[in-house]
């Protein structure tokens, strides 16, 4: 039924789509893709809203070389990903075609084994004003770490730390090489276009370091021809207002994306603050009641602005060319916690960055031949200021903290067809960081030293910088129609330390058309971070790099059928021990200092469905769901006879935690309902639930979205309502941190027809 | 348990026989501070007991708490808040705030005390009756290194050690609240005691390896108040870490934490070579002495991140008791008996 509509329709371009739809229905029964993000050799063929990648067959049902031509180059949709653009500006429904082609089998050879998920269109565009950590918490099974709204926000796989989260752009690690984290509240989802999850040891054939997983973040040019504009005013709870602008061009060789998104926001939502009490008074002063306060959330203002300008230019030849830069400038308050007492107003404590990422790309591809070269620079500035208003409107500065890190990146990577059956892939990445950080007023020690420290003071801190190779070659190699075998090993280089070999065995085969058993074990290390070995006070040099080994195995279900139904369900065991776990413990002398201690065992369970169902003409569900259990088990040595902590679940990190997101689309209505649980996550390392007062009980976090699209004669036209929190439940997701209660967003998004 | 109202305890100590505060600092920026008491006779500890009996949390980095005109003060460091309990029932009587990061507070009588503070290098005048700040002391430091600590009281002068980033000990007059002296000591004095001779005793830190401000050996040093001169320094080896320099209560005998726990009379001529209770792999983080009977008490914080204990030892060095506290035990306040 959807493919006839889609067929009625006679839009320029569209019977290209149209063809290779059908071309892929054939041959992606067992045929899907290889290598993302690459363009495969038919881009410039096509105008359609599709990804073109390079893909390999496994087809019985084809032979030798033709089946190789064919498979080659042919054109994957993935689900959800590419409809909506073509039926926006005509006809501006939610229900988009379900198309079996785009989620049967996920069998390629460059992915043999790996867990791996997709973040899809519809859950990236949902909301566009929130951030991937947003995202993250309703479409994923991995753990989100947010300590307020628009606070720091870090997300982890598996049990382990958010440091185990290797976060890459465009194929650039972008965690900071101070921290080793990622704060995904500063990420827009408005400039990902494409975002990937890869658990586990899959980690590895992106990059190291990703005990947990790695988080692949992408832009991708639009394959929509000539100028296209997209608009979004919001405006929001606790004087919120956000802004997005996107142009995009296509044109026969070039494609432009220049995208802006600004936030501004007082955050001073209200709250019921159960950690505090005021007292009433009787006419004679004798307290006779008591109350918890409404409160404010304190220090806790917006200001975010983000630019980003893509550029491909692709030649007749197989080259592609990119240039991929995004400049962001965030000023944020850091709230007080809800313990506090000191009044908000006389204090400034705020974190402020600036950051540069850019990204210039090659890549060249022929029949059997993907070769591609990157290279990238990374600039962030970074502040932290803590100052107090000495009672006369002076403000005095306590804390002056600034960073400044560059980083230089260089990559070439090459994946060869060796053999029908055999990919073979080499990959090189480079990083120089240099990093400076210093608290710039700490000393006043009357002459100032370096150029770092304000005038008459000594700063404190470190400059130091460090060279990261990292060395991967793989062989994925397709034995029999039904079974895949990956070896791959990686090498990494830091400063002077070479890591071990690190190897990594992944294996697939699909047991019916449906149902595919995947499997992979490997090593992995994670080198401290630069704070880590420098930072002062407590930098310890001697810390030796985190290592780990693991396993997993699991099985993954997709079905579907044209106009009706798709559905794609894993469930993956997992199995991993990671030792010299490294964590911050206080000192005698006031600070802090890493240290190798933990040996940990994490394990567990993680499940994903996702699935689309046409309910008659006008009506289609569609959603997903996601369940873990992720038992993170502290086995190091005891610290002394009282400790308690060995055997027991490590801080912060959920035992069970589960999401989901159905959206109800009728013609061009939409109602998307999300929601996440988390069960109680253990503030001490003995895991004591006796306490009253440490204690971040399990939450259920429920939000609505409702969005009509108009088509306008010039534009189309759609309007969202928000509701985040929707039962107004009173939570924590942090000890202390307050969060907001029920909150409304209200968005209009325009897209003028240019092209009429 | 439901996020929301707490439930509200009643207490009813006996005030008759003496008790011992713990106080717990929690982990900065988790506001997980809190107060355990324990009864050496009965050998009982109840943990979170201001929470308990509040129904709401203690705060963020308790810092210390001292016995005053039969209420107990505590000074919680990052919530920027000192209350006033009365120690029968652990309930608030009083709240003062508006400090930048308490950390200590001396009385000098009904309407006036001095709080001092990190981050700020005023120490604060209060009212402790009406919880008003009446006005600072100013130090001559900055915001950035401006610390203020211990407070000991000889005649009209108040002696306060400057910790962090810092190393003299402050001499202010009480009469008109401002400094009369300076003294420079080793780096970082953490700790500031007097003897039953009113000489004073600091112990320094010496600062951190890398410090711009200097690395140095930690020491032990005796003060003469009244001339304010250092009269006798005993240094330890380089890259030791003496701390929570304590005296017994009838001013004669000095303890510290130096791995395991030290002891020596006031009278010394040398510093002990040997500790009274050895390290034995256990982390210790803080020390008392009874003033009842010389029993020391040490408490452990084992990983810092989950609930500390803390081990009673005879005045001679035997074990005589463990408890178990809230999270990093790092003070300790006695009530004597009514």
């Amino acid at each position: 039924m959807m493919r006839r509509r889609t067929d009625a329709r006679s839009l320029p371009g569209m019977t290209t789509t149209v063809t290779h739809r059908l071309a892929t229905t054939v041959t992606h029964r067992f045929v899907t893709t290889v290598t993302p993000g690459l363009t495969g050799g038919l881009t410039h063929h096509s105008t359609a809203t599709v990804t073109h990648r390079l893909v390999a067959t496994v087809t019985p049902g084809l032979t030798g070389g033709l089946a190789i031509l064919i498979a080659l180059f042919t054109l994957f949709i993935p689900l959800n990903a590419s409809a909506q653009n073509d039926w926006w500006n005509d006809d501006p429904s939610y229900v988009t075609p379900i198309e079996e082609s785009a989620v049967i089998a996920d069998r390629s050879l460059s992915e043999i084994g790996q867990q791996k998920s997709r973040l899809d269109s519809a859950a990236l565009k949902l909301t566009v004003s929130q951030s991937m950590a947003d995202i993250l918490t309703y479409n994923s099974s991995i753990f989100v770490k947010q300590y307020g709204r628009g606070s720091l926000a870090t997300v982890s796989f598996r049990g382990t730390a958010a440091s185990h989260t290797q976060v890459t752009w465009n194929g650039m690690k972008i965690n900071s090489p101070m921290l080793g984290m990622t704060d995904f509240s500063l990420i827009p989802s408005y400039f990902t276009d494409r975002a990937t999850l890869l658990h586990g040891s899959s980690s590895l054939a992106a990059t190291g370091g990703g005990l947990g997983g790695a988080v692949l973040l992408e832009t991708a040019p639009d394959a929509l021809q000539g100028v296209n504009i997209d608009a979004v005013l919001g405006a929001g709870s606790f004087s919120t207002w956000d802004g997005f602008l996107k142009v995009n061009y296509g044109g026969r060789r070039l494609k432009t994306s220049t995208r802006v998104a600004a936030t501004l926001s007082r955050n001073d939502f209200t709250y019921r603050n159960y950690n505090k009490k005021e007292y009433t008074y009787d006419a004679a002063g004798i307290p006779n009641g008591s109350y918890y306060p409404i409160e404010t959330n304190r220090c806790g203002s917006i200001r975010d602005l983000h630019l980003m300008q893509d550029i491909y230019y692709t030649t007749d030849g197989g080259d592609r060319l990119s240039i991929n830069a995004w400049w962001m400038n965030s000023v944020r308050g850091v709230p007080l916690l809800s313990v506090d007492y000191r009044n908000g107003l006389g204090y400034i404590n705020q974190q402020s960055e600036n950051t540069l990422r850019l990204v210039t790309g090659w890549n060249h591809s022929t029949e059997r031949l993907i070769l591609s070269a990157k290279a990238g620079w990374l600039h962030t500035r970074q502040g932290y200021d803590f100052a107090r208003d000495k009672g006369n409107g002076v403000m005095a500065a306590m804390i002056t903290s600034r960073s400044l890190i560059n980083t230089i990146h260089g990559q070439a990577e090459g994946k060869w067809l060796a053999a029908e059956h055999l990919l073979l892939t080499a990959q090189l990445s480079l990083y120089q960081h240099f990093v400076k950080s210093t608290d710039r007023n700490a000393l006043s020690l009357g002459t100032g030293t370096g150029t770092s420290a304000a005038p008459g003071k000594t700063a404190i801190g470190y400059d130091e910088g460090r060279f990261e190779t990292s060395a991967y070659i793989s062989a994925k190699w397709n034995a029999t129609s039904r079974l895949g075998i990956s070896a791959a090993v990686r090498e990494e280089l830091y400063g002077e330390s070479l890591s071990p070999i690190i190897p990594v065995i992944n294996i697939d085969y699909l047991i019916t058309n449906n149902l595919t058993a995947k499997a992979s074990a490997s090593r992995n290390f994670r080198y401290p971070t630069l704070n880590d070995l420098y930072f002062l006070p407590g930098g310890n040099p001697d810390l030796l790099p985190e290592s780990g080994y693991g396993y997993d195995a699991g099985l993954n279900y997709d079905s579907a059928r044209d106009g009706r139904y798709a559905i794609n369900a894993s469930a993956t065991w997992f199995d991993s021990y990671i030792d010299n776990w490294i964590v911050w413990i206080p000192t005698f002398k006031g600070y802090w200092t890493p240290r190798n201690v933990k040996q940990v065992h994490a394990y567990g369970i993680e499940t994903r469905a996702e699935g689309k169902l046409q309910m008659g003409r006008d009506w289609q569900l569609s959603g997903n769901g996601c369940f873990a259990w992720t038992p993170s088990i502290n086995h190091g040595d005891p610290a002394d006879w009282a400790d308690e902590a060995i055997g027991k679940q490590l801080v912060y990190i959920p035992q069970f935690s589960a999401s989901s997101r159905v959206a109800l689309a009728y013609r061009n209505w939409r109602l998307s309902y999300k929601w996440c649980w988390y069960s109680e996550r253990y503030t001490t390392s003995d895991n004591d639930i006796a306490t009253r007062i440490g204690r971040v009980l399990p939450y259920i976090m429920n939000d609505i979205v409702l969005e009509k699209r108009f088509a306008l004669r010039d534009a189309g036209l759609s309007l969202k309502l928000a509701v985040n929190n929707l039962f107004n439940e009173e939570y924590e997701s942090v000890l202390n941190h307050p969060m907001p209660g029920r909150n409304f967003e209200f968005f209009i998004e325009i897209t003028p027809h240019f092209n009429k | 348990m439901k996020y929301g109202p707490r439930e509200e305890e009643s207490f009813s100590i006996d005030l008759s026989r003496p008790g011992l505060f713990v106080l717990c600092e929690g982990n900065y920026m988790y506001g997980n501070a809190s107060l355990s008491y324990y009864d050496p006779v009965s050998k009982k500890a109840e943990n979170e007991v201001f929470a308990r009996s509040n129904a709401f949390p203690l705060g963020d980095v308790a810092q210390s708490a001292v016995m005053h005109d039969g209420l107990l003060w505590v000074v919680v460091n990052n919530s920027g808040v000192i209350f006033a309990l009365d120690p029968a029932t652990f309930r608030e009587v009083r709240r003062i705030t508006g400090f930048t990061s308490p950390r200590y507070i001396h009385f000098l009588g009904p309407h006036k005390a001095y709080v001092t503070q990190i981050w700020d290098p005023r120490i604060y005048i209060v009212d402790p009756t009406a919880c008003t700040i009446t006005g600072y002391i100013e130090t001559g430091m900055d915001f950035e290194t401006g610390s203020t600590e211990m407070m000991v009281q000889i005649g009209k002068y108040v002696y306060i050690n400057c910790w962090s980033y810092q190393n003299r000990i402050l001499m202010i007059d009480t009469d008109t609240d401002a400094i009369t002296k300076e003294l420079v000591v080793g780096i970082q004095p953490s700790a500031l005691v007097k003897d039953c001779n009113d000489k004073l005793w600091t112990i320094t830190d010496g600062g951190y390896e890398g410090s711009p401000y200097g690395h140095e050996r930690a020491t032990l040093a005796r003060i003469d108040a009244d001339n304010f001169v250092i009269e006798k320094t005993f240094t330890f080896e380089f890259g030791q870490s003496p701390r929570a320099l304590t005296i017994s209560s009838d001013g004669r005998w000095l303890y510290w934490i130096n791995d395991g726990v030290y002891t020596m009379p006031v009278e010394a001529k040398n510093p002990p070579s040997e500790p009274i209770i050895a390290s034995g792999g256990t982390i210790y983080y803080s020390l008392t002495i009874s003033p009842e009977n010389g029993d020391i008490y040490v408490g452990d914080a084992i990983d810092y991140t989950q609930n500390g204990v803390v081990m009673r030892y005879s005045a001679d060095g035997d074990l005589l008791d463990t408890f178990s506290v809230g999270i990093n035990p790092g003070n300790f306040c006695w009530r004597e008996a009514l």
